[in-house]
């Protein structure tokens, strides 16, 4: 097995929060929606997903409730809560500022300073 | 709402653990499975896919265990599962656990006790509303000794202060009658009683129990009301209701009971009074015209209640005014107006007032409070080595854990999760210390108690364990716990699994023995600082005893009566005086017997007069001699065995002589009329007939000053003596040959002569010296006491260490031994470690015990405080221990085989 992404524990909240931000998803599906949102670049174990989405239901960001899974068993699906949603938003609007200006800064020349 | 959602999660997580936790598994059962069958419909067989599976999610315990932890309610459990395990491991080494314990429950208990004695002489507070309002009025006086002010006023002071007095909401007055005879029912017996103004109570903010307190009008002249203290009422008239309104005889005078003040109601520390009567009857008592109008008199207490908002400082500014214009008003019309002396009071005195939050000044607290604090510095010192001694032993102990420890880190515990595991530990190893301790406290508490109880009866002061104790004592098992727990804990889990895994529990490199040693070295420091402590105050005890007072403390027995007691007038006490003399002298066992006002050592009078005139010249500047003096009947210095050095004793004839007679001693006699025969001279027109050797007028502290001794039975002249008789108690001394069954025959005596004359203060010589000691004998039996703790503990640190040393180089001692060392060598290896480590000790703790003793100095007699012979043996015996803690430990040592140690496995 690769050695995964080291990710830290702020983004793998993040990464958990985009993922359940489109639908309530199960903890199982959200690997894999986390693997395709990353175009497969990042992998994330299964271990720590569980104490993250604990620490996330604990601070009100998602929560979770039992429902039907495709397969006839119950299974456990989680939601952003709205608290989430606007704390998702702010960070978002704050990477993208950030990402912009480091993104500007490879390209920049002499003469545009 | 982030944070109520957060407590609501953590709150539902606690309530519904069980549900969690079957949740938790549920799920996690569920993202297996799933990703199981997943693999399964990528081609592989169901039991590879589900070993894959689990293999990927990793561990799933951990997980759950990370996932508790994010909902935070591993607190709670860690801890109950800490508490558990804790206990568990103590259980498993009771050796360790009861030594631990033991050990810090001595400390704890040592803390305690002193600590209790501490709250209820110094700290606690008046049990009345609002006591930090309370104050207490003294006032200074031009200095001329180390105690320049008075805390006892003139009824003219009581009056203004009471008119004009704004900052204050109310001022009262009072003053203690010492011993009464209460009478009821034909029965006797004696009691404290204080006389008050009528707004006592009402200032202090005092509600009956039963009955009423003082109203407004109830000190008036022929008052005839009396308040009784709960403990009186309980005592004498068993809590009976019924007694309010009934007639009580107070020295044969009577008076109605009014009131019972609630419980523990007191305005002195150790001072509990049995009754309260109105100021103003004094006069029924004993009438003095004079009392309520003479100035520079000093017997009234004054004390008041603040105006809320008003600081000490104002208030004080605003009755300084009011004292210093009264002084000045009073002396333009006394006849000592032309006295240097008195200008120079009135022109320097100040009005001081005293918080008086937690009583007034009393003689239990103002001598006790230094000595207690001391003893508080050097309980906590005791309880800094018991840490010590307990951090060693913990230590030690996790030496042999390193295995357990190193295998619990490799299976993935936290260090900081371990640590919280072994300051548990150390906690619980705490907590039953204290409770022990606290037992230890209890008993030593009473016995500290009857220790400074002199008098007939024990002080009243209660020790029992209050709120303020209990917290006390928890603070202190906390603080314990946490300062020998925390360093072990963290020394003890730096540990590397590995190799110490590797290693077993015979390592040869454990961890740095610098600590141990440094340890060590502190408790030998404390320990000499405690052992130079104990070592000055059993000097100064030492001493006092072998201070030559003038007189001989053996083979006397003294008693007190007083005739105003059992109602006798003023005329008739002299006759009753003499009647008991002549029955106690010829008892069987007296050789000699005498009574007098003041009694040697005494504690309760202390009689002062002024000398105007030598051989009829007034002394210049109209100013007068201060003497001390005291009247006794003939043969009172042959009895206490004071030489006369000049002239002779009085003799009965005296009595009723026109000018009077008296005997000087040698100071008085060199001060007024140096270089001369001092007899047939005549000081205020009493003729001197005799001298006598000094005598050390109130104990062994004192410098010797000049008296001068009249006869009790005498006439006329001067102060007249008889007024003394009567006013207050005399006390007789016998000499005797034999005790055996004495008092009881003085008992018997006396009654003969009047069933209702009491004796009280019944003590010999020799203990009323020792009971004028008590406070230096308490601090050095005290810290004596803990001196020896100290050494004791000390020696078993070192035994320890060395112990441990001994075992863990066995190897190396082996090996030293195989290449030709010496027994006596090995045993030098060892006791040389130890010298150096109380060398160290040594060292450290003598200017440490320098600088402390300087907060000692007050109470030393005869001895600077640091003292170089008492640092010497202190530093000799402790070395003597020191060697004594090793030479086990080094014996063992030097018998060690050489083919054995060297095939064991260390």
């Amino acid at each position: 097995m690769d050695k995964p992404v080291d990710l830290l524990q702020g983004r793998l909240d993040r990464l958990i929060r985009t993922a359940v931000s489109l639908r309530p998803l199960r903890a199982y599906g959200m690997q894999v929606r986390i693997q395709q949102i990353s175009k497969n670049r990042v992998e994330i174990h299964q271990g720590p997903l569980y104490p993250a989405l604990y620490r996330l239901d604990h601070r009100g960001r998602i929560t979770s409730e039992w429902d039907e899974s495709e397969n006839n068993r119950t299974a456990k699906y989680y939601r952003l809560t709205a608290a989430g949603k606007r704390r998702l938003q702010t960070e978002v609007e704050k990477w993208n500022r950030i990402a912009d200006v480091i993104a500007g800064i490879p390209g920049t020349t002499t003469e545009e300073v | 709402m982030t944070l109520w959602s957060r407590l609501r999660s953590w709150v539902q997580a606690m309530l519904r653990r069980s549900r969690m936790e079957s949740e938790m598994d549920a799920e996690l059962r569920f993202h297996v499975e799933a990703y199981a069958e997943d693999l399964v419909r990528g081609g592989l067989p169901h039991k590879e896919a589900m070993r894959q599976a689990r293999i990927e999610f990793g561990g799933i315990e951990r997980a759950k265990e990370e996932c508790r932890d994010a909902r935070g309610v591993n607190f709670i459990e860690n801890f109950t599962q800490d508490l558990r395990f804790g206990l568990r491991t103590l259980r498993k080494s009771p050796g360790f656990t009861a030594v631990a314990i033991f050990t810090l429950a001595l400390g704890i208990g040592a803390n305690t006790a002193i600590f209790s004695l501490l709250n209820a002489v110094v700290l606690r507070l008046l049990p009345v509303p609002n006591p930090q309002q309370l104050v207490q009025f003294t006032y200074t006086f031009p200095a001329n000794g180390p105690e320049n002010w008075n805390s006892w006023f003139g009824y003219p002071h009581l009056e203004r202060f009471r008119m004009q007095a704004g900052m204050l909401s109310g001022v009262f007055g009072g003053v203690g009658l010492n011993q009464v005879n209460v009478g009821w029912h034909e029965s006797a017996g004696l009691a404290q009683c204080d006389a008050y103004t009528d707004n006592f109570f009402s200032v202090l903010g005092v509600a009956p129990q039963l009955g009423r307190l003082f109203a407004p009008g109830d000190d008036r002249e022929g008052a005839d009301v009396v308040v009784l203290s709960d403990r009186y009422w309980r005592s004498r008239f068993a809590a009976d209701p019924a007694i309010i309104g009934q007639t009580i005889l107070i020295n044969q005078l009577p008076f109605a009971v009014i009131g019972i003040t609630p419980p523990k109601f007191s305005i002195y520390v150790g001072g509990a009074r049995d009754l309260w009567v109105p100021l103003h009857t004094l006069d029924r008592f004993t009438p003095d015209p004079n009392r309520w109008q003479a100035s520079f008199t000093s017997w009234l207490l004054i004390a008041g209640r603040l105006r809320p908002g008003v600081s000490l400082a104002r208030a004080e500014a605003e009755l300084d005014v009011i004292h210093r214009r009264l002084l000045a008003e009073q002396l333009a019309v006394s006849e000592r107006r032309g006295s240097q002396s008195m200008q120079r009071l009135v022109r320097e005195s100040h009005l001081v007032l005293h918080p008086a939050a937690n009583g007034m000044f009393s003689g239990l607290r103002h001598p006790y409070a230094l000595p207690l604090k001391l003893l508080m510095g050097v309980a906590g010192i005791v309880l800094l080595i018991s840490c010590v001694n307990v951090a060693n032993l913990v230590l030690a102990r996790a030496c042999h854990r390193r295995p357990e420890i190193a295998l619990r880190m490799a299976l993935g515990s936290g260090r900081a999760r371990l640590i919280r595991q072994l300051l548990t530990e150390s906690l619980l190893v705490a907590i039953a210390g204290g409770v022990l301790g606290l037992v230890i406290a209890w008993w030593g508490g009473t016995l500290l108690v009857r220790m400074i109880s002199t008098g007939d009866a024990p002080v009243p002061l209660d020790v029992r364990p209050d709120w303020p104790v209990f917290g006390f004592t928890a603070a202190v098992s906390l603080a314990g716990g946490i300062l020998f727990g925390l360093v072990p804990a963290i020394r003890g889990t730096r540990v590397d699994p590995g190799s110490a895994l590797k290693q077993g529990t015979h390592g040869t490199t454990g961890p740095s023995r610098f600590l141990d040693r440094v340890l060590v070295a502190v408790q030998v420091t404390l320990s000499l600082v405690l052992i130079t402590g104990a070592g000055i105050f059993t000097r100064t005890l030492d001493n006092l005893r072998h201070v030559d007072v003038g007189y001989e403390r053996d083979n006397i027995l003294m008693f007190s009566v007083d005739a105003k007691l059992a109602g006798y007038p003023k005329e008739r006490a002299g006759a009753l005086y003499r009647a008991i003399l002549d029955k106690a002298a010829i008892l069987p066992g007296i050789q000699s017997a005498s009574v007098s006002i003041v009694r040697p050592v005494d504690d309760q009078y202390y009689l002062v007069d002024r000398i105007g005139e030598v051989d009829g010249d007034t002394l210049p500047d109209g100013e007068t001699i201060k003497v001390a003096w005291n009247a006794m009947s003939p043969g009172y210095f042959s009895t206490i065995g004071t030489p006369i050095l000049m002239g002779r004793d009085f003799d009965l004839r005296e009595r009723g002589a026109a000018s009077g007679v008296v005997i000087v001693n040698e100071s008085l006699a060199r001060q007024v009329l140096s270089g001369q025969n001092p007899i047939g001279h005549r000081l205020d027109g009493a003729e001197i007939i005799g001298v006598v050797k000094d005598s050390l007028y109130g104990g062994a502290r004192e410098q010797p000053r000049p008296v001068f001794y009249r006869s009790l039975f005498q006439g006329e002249g001067g102060t007249d003596p008889s007024q003394w008789v009567g006013a207050g108690a005399v006390s007789f001394e016998l000499r005797y040959r034999s005790a055996v069954g004495l008092v009881n025959d003085v008992r018997q005596a006396v009654a003969s002569l009047d069933r209702n004359v009491q004796i009280f203060h019944v003590k010999t010589l020799r203990a009323q010296t020792e009971d004028s000691f008590l406070r230096e004998r308490l601090l050095a039996t005290i810290s004596s006491f803990f001196g020896g703790l100290a050494l004791l503990l000390a020696c078993l640190g070192l035994y320890g260490l060395m112990a441990h040393a001994v075992a863990r180089r066995t190897a190396e001692i082996g090996i030293r031994m195989a290449l030709g060392a010496r027994p006596r060598g090995v045993i030098w290896l060892i006791v040389r470690e130890t010298l150096c480590l109380v060398l160290a000790g040594a060292i450290a703790g003598i200017p440490l015990a320098v600088w402390l003793s300087r907060y000692a100095k007050a109470l030393l007699f005869g001895i600077a405080a640091p003292d170089p012979v008492v640092f010497a043996t202190s530093i000799a015996a402790l070395t003597g221990v020191a060697v004594l803690a090793s030479l086990l430990p080094a014996r063992r040592a030097s018998r060690i085989d050489p083919m054995v140690a060297l095939r064991y496995d260390g």
